[in-house]
């Protein structure tokens, strides 16, 4: 009886909405879209090479920042469920020949994510995917070397100094957009120099620095606060 | 290459079917990661390339480090 109701509920919402979008208009009246206008003119509005990103943090910017705040929100979660001992407790790490072939691995690591961070709006990248590489090499210090190690170097207040720093940065700079344009994340013109150019594109590299640093600081805070009770007694 | 398009879908079927077959969670967060991996090369194809750059960081390297954390945490609990 109850598996019969829940179809019957089924079926009615799957009716429903056959109804509303038979409704929809036909896709030939609409002839020029959105899409089209991005295409068009973001690249003259915006001055991103890479569309995605002008989209990301210019024309819905206020939706990024609606996501970081997510982010945040998880990441102080997490915190507050998760970390009742401060002090790290860590195993060995894993054998010498993986320590020095990450150690000579590292710094490239590095290198790429920044690229990827400082490019976002010239090649396929951005804030948020160098963000993450950033956090995997505090997930790697924590895996190979041990926890202990990633303490040392990166200290948990570091981390949250990097995190609220990055969202720091992208509010500091939607209220410039206020105050030399007029609207919140406005897309400062004067910092634009000719398109494909490091420093172009407005506001979108300065606020794709500040959500890298805070995605990864972010989820190295959750790994580290995942982590640091399960390579337990060993120490 | 429409051929290498459907063979890399049949592969990502097949893994997915495998994440959930095995009982053993460690093989299973191999798979997810397999699945991963296809799907990167899959949104390469279709030239979605910040998708795919997301994909390789997030769901390759970052989800399976956080689920081998949470596994071996709740194996140690329930010793």
């Amino acid at each position: 009886m109850k598996k019969f109701l829940v179809g019957l509920l089924f079926i009615g919402l799957a009716f429903l909405l056959l109804i509303n979008f038979a409704e929809l208009p036909e896709e030939k009246l609409i002839t020029f879209s959105l899409s089209d206008y991005y295409i068009g003119f973001g690249l003259e509005q915006t001055g991103a090479l890479n569309l995605v990103t002008a989209i990301l943090y210019d024309y819905r910017g206020f939706d990024s920042l609606g996501e970081s705040t997510v982010i945040f929100a998880a990441v102080s979660g997490i915190v507050l469920i998760l970390s009742r001992k401060m002090l790290p407790v860590s195993s060995h790490g894993l054998s010498f020949i993986v320590k020095r072939t990450l150690g000579i691995l590292t710094p490239f690591i590095a290198l790429f994510s920044l690229y990827v961070i400082t490019h976002g709006h010239l090649t396929p990248g951005g804030g948020f995917q160098g963000g993450v590489i950033l956090a995997a090499i505090s997930i790697i210090f924590s895996i190979v070397y041990g926890s202990a190690f990633d303490y040392k170097r990166y200290s948990p207040e570091l981390k949250t100094t990097f995190e609220t720093g990055g969202a720091l940065v992208f509010i500091i700079i939607g209220g410039l957009g206020i105050l030399f344009d007029g609207f919140f994340l406005d897309n400062l013109d004067f910092l634009t120099h000719s398109p494909g150019t490091l420093i172009s594109a407005g506001s979108i590299p300065l606020i794709n620095i500040g959500i890298g640093f805070k995605v990864g600081a972010g989820l190295a805070i959750v790994f580290y606060s995942m982590i640091q009770k399960t390579f337990g007694e060993e120490f | 290459m429409i051929y290498l398009e459907y063979l890399l879908l049949l592969f990502l079927i097949i893994a997915a079917v495998m994440a959930v077959y095995f009982e053993d969670e460690v093989i299973s967060i191999i798979f997810l990661s397999v699945v991963s991996v296809i799907l990167t090369t899959l949104y390469l194809l279709y030239q979605a390339a910040d998708v795919a750059l997301a994909e390789a960081v997030i769901g390759a390297g970052l989800n399976t480090a956080i689920y081998m954390s949470a596994i071996s945490q709740i194996r140690e609990k329930s010793k």
